[in-house]
C-alpha cells in the first residue's frame, strides 16, 4: 500500500448474494455426532468412554498442552465409540462419537456470569473454562489473548469475512444482534482498551445501520473496510482500522482482535451458561442446488449438511471446509463440522490450464504479506535454502492471493507450501 | 459422486495469459491499421499493401518457426504456439521496422528472433532479451543493405541525429517544422518506422492496457517519463527549448517502446522498484545513445541493457517488501540519482551543433547518402567558369521553366586528373521552375548528369537537391565537401536560371 509495493490486496468478486439474503436452514437435533479431538493442530484427551451418558453440556474432553480448551457435548444421549475419521486438516483424528437420545437433558457446567460486575479475573477464567475459541478459521483458545493485555488502544471484533462466497458471520451478526452487543462489550472489558469497534465490509449496508443502532451509547464504533481480500486478515484490518503494521502479535501495535462469531457465542454463554453447540455454516458454490446458511449442530458430517441443501449439482465437484481461498479441498464427504469450519465451498470442478510464468509480477504486487511468490517458486524449484531465507518465505499466511492473481494459473501458493515444509526440514 | 482434491486456493482471477495477450494484440492490431492508412492515403494502397504482407510475412515466419521447434523438440504444436504468443513478437518487430526494410530481410530476423530469442532459452517467459528488440537490432544492423527505396523521406531521429542530438531551439522548431509541427507528430502524419508514429494512439493503447491491468503503469510513465524530464532538462542547460523534450518523446521508438517493449514482463523486473528503475535507466540510456552513439534512435539498444540487468535488478529487491521498505526506497534513490546525473552528466557536456535545417517542402527527403556541408556557395558568387547556359522552355508570368546545362567536373579538369580517368564526361543538365513573382526556385530536377558517378553524384542526390528550393540570388546554397565542383556546377544552373527569370 505505497508507492513501492503495490496495492497488496485485490477485490475479489464474492459471491455473496448466493445465501446472504436467503433463509436460514436449521439442521439440529441429529441422530449421532462425531467430536474431533483436535484445537488447531494439537490433539485434545477425552475424559469419557466408550458406554458414558453425556448431557448437553458435559465436557468430553480438553486440550491441556500450553493451552487449556474443553470441549463440551453439544447434543445429550450415549458416548457409542471413539474413533478415527478425516477430520478437515486432511488427517485422521480421533473423534467422539455420540448417538443422540434427542431429550437436550442440559448440564450448565460454567453457570453464567453478567460481565458488568465481574472482575477481570473472572470474566478471563470464565472464558477460559466456557471453552470459547475463535471461530473465525483459527479455533484459537480465545482466553489466550487476554491474559495480560497492556496499553491496547482498540479492541476490534472482526465481521469482514473477506472470503468469496462466505455469509455466515454475516447471517450470524444480523440475526443475534443483542448477543454480539453483550459479547462485544465482554470482551472489550477484557480487552482493557480505551475503545472497540466492531469492522464491517462498507458493502453490507443494511448490517452496518443494524450495528449502529445497536451499538449506539457504547464505545464501540462500527468500522468500515473496502471489500478487498484479505481485509479480514489481522495484519491487513489492523493496518486499514489503525495504518499500523506489526512484527508477531497485533498486541504490538495495540489491538486486540476477536470473530463477530466468537462474542455471540460468548455472549451465549454468559447469558444462557450454554457452551457452543451449533454453528452458522455457508454452504454455497455453483456446485450445490440450493446455497444457504445453515444452523449446524457441531460434530455432523458435511455430507449431511449438503444434503440439506439439494444436494451437490455436479458429478466432479471440490468440496472445500471454509471460502474458496484459504480452505482446504477434501476428497470425501464424511468429515464433520468443528468448531471453526464456517463454510462448506462446492464448486464444480473445471480444470485450469496452467501456462508458463510470464514473470508479470502481479504475485509480489498483491501478496499482503509483502513477499515476492514468483521468486519463492523458483528458489524452491532449485532448493536455494539461501535465497529462501532471504525471501522471507515464513511471513506467508497462504491467504491465496498469488494463485488467484496468477495470470497464468501456475498453483503459486502451493509452491510456497512447499518452500515453508522445505525450510522446516532442513532447521 | 467425485470429489477433486486440489492445493487451496480453489478461486481464479478472470485474467489469464491469453487475455492479456489478446489485449495487447489489439493494440498492436490498432497501430497496424493505422500504418496501413496512413501509407494507404500518403503514398498508395501499392505501400499500404507491402505494410500488410510485411505483417502477415512476418507473423507466418514467427508461427512456423515455433511450428517446426515444438515439432522437432517433440511438444505438442498447436498447444505449443498458442500458449508461446510468437505473433505479438512477429508484429512488434515488423512494427519498428521501416517500410523500406526488404521481405527476407525481415522474415530472417524474425525466425532469428524467435529461435535465438525465445526458443533456445527455454521458450516464453524464460528469455533475457526482449525477442522483437533483439531481432530489430539484429534487421537494423545486418539487413540495412537489403531495403528497397519504397518510400523516401528522413525520418525526425535521422534528421535530428545530423545534429547529434543535440542544437538550438530554433533548429528543433524547424525540424519538427518539417513533419508538420507538434500536432502532426502527434497524429502521426510523418514517414518513421512503421508502428512508432501515431502518439495519440500508442497513449491511447498504454490507458487502455493500464486500465486492463495488463501493463504495469510504473514501466511505461518511468520510462517516457524519464525520457522527457531529462530531455527537458538538458534542454533547458543548454537552451534547446521545451520542444526539445517533446521531440525526443514523440520521435523515433520513446513512446512504442515505452507502450509495446520496456512493459514486456518477461524481461522486466517482477518487483515494483525495480520497474521503476528498469523504466528510468532505459530512459536514460536512450538518452545517452541518441546525444554520444551514431545511431539515429537509442531505445532499441538501451532496452536490451537493461534486459541485460533486469535478473540483477530482481535480485538487489529481493526479501520481504514490507520489512525491507526502508532499504529498498533507500536502494530506489539511489538508483534513480546515479542513472539522472549520468544521464544529465552527458547531457551537459553535448555540444550544442549550429548550422541549418534543410528545410523540406512538403515531405521531406532522405539523404541516400549521408553527406558534409562545407562553406556554402552564395548565389551571388561568380561561376563563369562552369559555363552555365539557360533555355527557356515555358513562362506563364508567374513560374517559367528553364532547362540548363553547365560544365561539371570533368569539362573543367581542374588538375588534369579527368583526362586520364578514361572516363567519358559531359555537361550537367537540369531542368529548373522558377517561381516569377518572388524570383526563387519552384523545383529543380537533374535530367543529365554528367560527372564521376560515386562521387559527384552525392552533391545531385535528391535531399540535396530539395535544399535548392525557396533560394533566391541572395542566398546561400549547400556545398558538399567531397563534390565541390559538382555542387558549384549545380549552383551555376540555378544562378543561370534565376538570372534568366530576372531577364539578365
Amino acid at each position: 500500500m505505497s508507492f513501492l509495493t503495490g496495492p497488496m490486496h485485490h477485490h475479489l468478486d464474492g459471491h455473496k448474494d448466493l445465501t446472504a439474503h436467503k433463509e436460514i436452514v436449521t439442521l439440529t437435533n441429529p441422530d449421532v455426532v462425531w467430536i474431533p479431538l483436535i484445537n488447531g493442530n494439537a490433539p485434545c484427551t477425552p475424559l469419557v468412554s466408550v458406554g458414558d451418558t453425556v448431557k448437553v453440556g458435559t465436557k468430553i474432553a480438553e486440550r491441556n498442552d500450553h493451552f487449556y480448551l474443553p470441549v463440551y457435548s453439544p447434543v445429550s444421549g450415549k458416548v457409542v465409540a471413539i474413533e478415527k475419521r478425516m477430520a478437515t486438516t486432511l488427517k485422521n483424528v480421533d473423534h467422539i462419537k455420540i448417538e443422540n437420545d434427542h431429550q437436550n437433558t442440559v448440564d450448565k457446567p460454567f453457570g453464567t456470569l453478567d460481565y458488568e460486575s465481574a472482575s477481570h479475573e473472572e470474566l478471563l477464567e470464565f472464558v477460559k473454562n466456557a471453552g470459547m475459541l475463535g471461530l473465525g478459521g483459527a479455533g484459537f483458545p480465545t482466553y489466550a489473548k487476554f491474559t495480560n493485555p497492556e496499553n491496547v488502544d482498540l479492541f476490534i471484533i472482526n465481521g469482514v469475512e473477506c472470503e468469496p462466497y462466505l455469509t455466515a458471520d454475516y447471517k450470524n451478526m444480523m440475526e443475534n444482534l443483542s448477543l454480539l452487543k453483550t459479547g462485544t462489550l465482554a470482551l472489550l472489558k477484557l480487552s482493557k482498551a480505551k475503545k472497540g469497534c466492531v469492522a464491517v465490509k462498507e458493502d453490507k449496508k443494511d448490517l452496518i445501520a443494524e450495528l449502529k443502532k445497536t451499538f449506539e451509547g457504547t464505545n464501540v464504533e462500527i468500522r468500515t473496510v473496502p471489500d478487498i481480500y484479505p481485509a479480514g486478515w489481522e495484519r491487513t484490518l489492523v493496518l486499514l482500522l489503525t495504518g499500523k503494521r506489526y512484527d508477531r502479535l497485533p498486541i504490538e501495535a495495540g489491538c486486540i482482535l476477536n470473530n463477530a462469531s466468537t462474542a455471540i457465542a460468548l455472549a451465549d454463554a454468559l447469558v444462557n451458561g450454554m457452551p457452543l453447540r451449533e454453528k452458522y455454516v455457508t454452504v454455497s458454490g455453483d456446485g450445490v442446488k440450493e446455497p444457504h446458511n445453515v444452523v449446524v449442530t457441531i460434530g455432523t458430517p458435511a455430507h449431511d449438511v449438503v444434503e440439506a441443501c439439494g444436494g451437490y449439482a455436479a458429478e466432479e465437484v471440490k468440496l472445500i471446509a471454509g471460502g474458496p481461498m484459504m480452505g482446504n479441498s477434501i476428497p470425501n464427504d464424511q468429515f464433520v463440522i468443528g468448531a471453526p469450519v464456517n463454510g462448506l465451498t462446492v464448486l464444480e470442478y473445471k480444470p485450469v490450464k496452467e501456462v508458463k510464468c510470464l514473470r508479470c509480477g502481479k504475485c509480489t504486487e498483491t501478496c499482503p504479506s509483502g513477499l515476492e511468490p514468483v521468486r519463492i517458486n523458483s528458489a524452491e524449484k532449485i532448493k536455494d535454502i539461501d535465497t529462501l531465507v532471504k525471501l522471507d518465505v515464513n511471513a506467508c499466511i497462504e491467504c491465496g492471493m498469488c494463485s488467484y492473481i496468477c495470470p497464468s494459473k501456475i498453483d503459486v501458493t502451493e509452491g510456497v507450501r512447499r518452500a515453508k515444509r522445505y525450510m522446516a526440514l532442513k532447521k | 459422486m467425485k470429489f477433486i482434491f486440489k492445493p487451496a486456493p480453489h478461486y481464479r482471477s478472470p485474467q489469464s495469459t491469453s487475455s492479456i495477450m489478446r489485449d495487447l494484440t489489439l493494440c498492436l492490431l490498432a497501430v497496424s491499421i493505422f500504418a496501413c492508412v496512413y501509407y494507404a492515403m500518403n503514398y498508395g494502397t501499392e505501400v499500404a499493401m507491402r505494410v500488410g504482407i510485411m505483417l502477415v510475412a512476418s507473423v507466418v515466419a514467427a508461427l512456423a518457426t515455433e511450428a517446426i521447434w515444438f515439432a522437432c523438440t517433440k511438444q505438442n504444436v498447436l498447444e505449443g504456439i498458442t500458449s508461446s504468443y510468437g505473433w505479438v513478437t512477429a508484429i512488434i518487430l515488423t512494427l519498428i521496422s521501416s517500410v523500406n526494410v526488404s521481405y527476407y530481410g525481415l522474415i530472417i530476423c524474425t525466425v532469428l528472433a524467435i529461435l535465438f530469442g525465445k526458443l533456445v532459452f527455454g521458450g516464453f517467459g524464460q528469455n533475457i532479451f526482449n525477442p522483437a528488440a533483439f531481432g530489430a537490432a539484429v534487421l537494423m544492423s545486418t539487413f540495412a543493405g537489403s531495403n528497397v527505396d519504397v518510400v523516401s523521406g528522413a525520418t525526425p531521429t535521422v534528421a535530428m541525429n545530423s545534429f547529434s542530438w543535440m542544437t538550438s531551439a530554433e533548429n528543433v522548431n524547424a525540424i519538427m517544422g518539417n513533419y508538420g509541427g507538434v500536432l502532426n507528430m502527434f497524429l502521426g502524419q510523418y514517414v518513421s518506422t512503421m508502428g512508432s508514429t501515431c502518439a495519440v494512439l500508442l497513449l491511447l493503447c498504454m490507458v487502455f492496457l493500464i486500465v486492463r491491468k495488463d501493463i504495469d503503469w510504473q514501466l511505461p510513465v518511468f520510462y517516457i517519463g524519464g525520457v522527457f524530464v531529462l530531455t527537458l532538462l538538458i534542454g533547458l542547460i543548454k537552451g534547446a527549448g521545451f520542444n526539445y523534450a517533446l521531440f525526443h518523446v514523440l520521435a523515433g521508438g520513446v513512446l512504442f517502446g515505452g507502450v509495446f517493449m520496456v512493459t514486456d514482463p518477461v524481461t522486466s523486473p517482477v518487483t515494483i522498484p525495480g520497474k521503476i528503475l528498469f523504466g528510468l535507466g532505459a530512459a536514460v540510456f536512450t538518452v545517452i545513445f541518441r546525444l554520444r552513439s551514431n545511431m539515429p534512435d537509442g531505445v532499441l539498444y538501451s532496452i536490451l541493457i537493461m534486459n541485460m540487468l533486469t535478473p540483477a535488478l530482481d535480485k538487489i529487491f529481493d526479501g520481504n517488501q514490507i520489512k525491507n521498505a526502508s532499504s529498498i526506497l533507500k536502494k530506489v534513490l539511489i538508483g534513480s540519482c546515479c542513472f539522472l546525473l549520468v544521464g544529465m552528466g552527458v547531457g551537459a557536456i553535448a555540444e550544442v551543433k549550429e548550422g541549418s535545417v534543410p528545410s523540406a517542402s512538403g515531405s521531406s527527403v532522405a539523404l541516400d547518402v549521408d553527406v558534409d556541408f562545407g562553406e556554402p556557395i552564395s548565389l551571388s558568387k561568380d561561376l563563369a567558369t562552369y559555363k552555365a547556359e539557360a533555355e527557356e522552355v515555358s513562362n506563364d508570368g508567374t513560374t517559367a521553366v528553364y532547362h540548363v546545362t553547365a560544365r561539371g567536373f570533368g569539362l573543367l579538369d581542374p588538375d588534369g586528373i579527368a583526362s586520364h580517368t578514361g572516363h567519358e564526361y559531359s555537361r550537367n543538365e537540369a531542368d529548373i521552375t522558377v517561381d516569377v513573382t518572388t524570383m526563387t526556385v519552384k523545383d529543380i530536377e537533374l535530367t543529365h548528369f554528367g560527372d564521376t558517378e560515386g562521387i559527384g553524384d552525392i552533391a545531385t542526390q535528391e535531399g540535396v537537391l530539395n535544399g535548392h528550393i525557396g533560394k533566391s540570388l541572395d542566398d546561400s546554397i549547400d556545398c558538399v565537401t567531397t563534390a565541390t565542383y559538382t555542387s558549384e556546377s549545380v549552383a551555376a544552373m540555378v544562378q543561370a536560371a534565376l538570372n534568366a527569370a530576372a531577364g539578365n
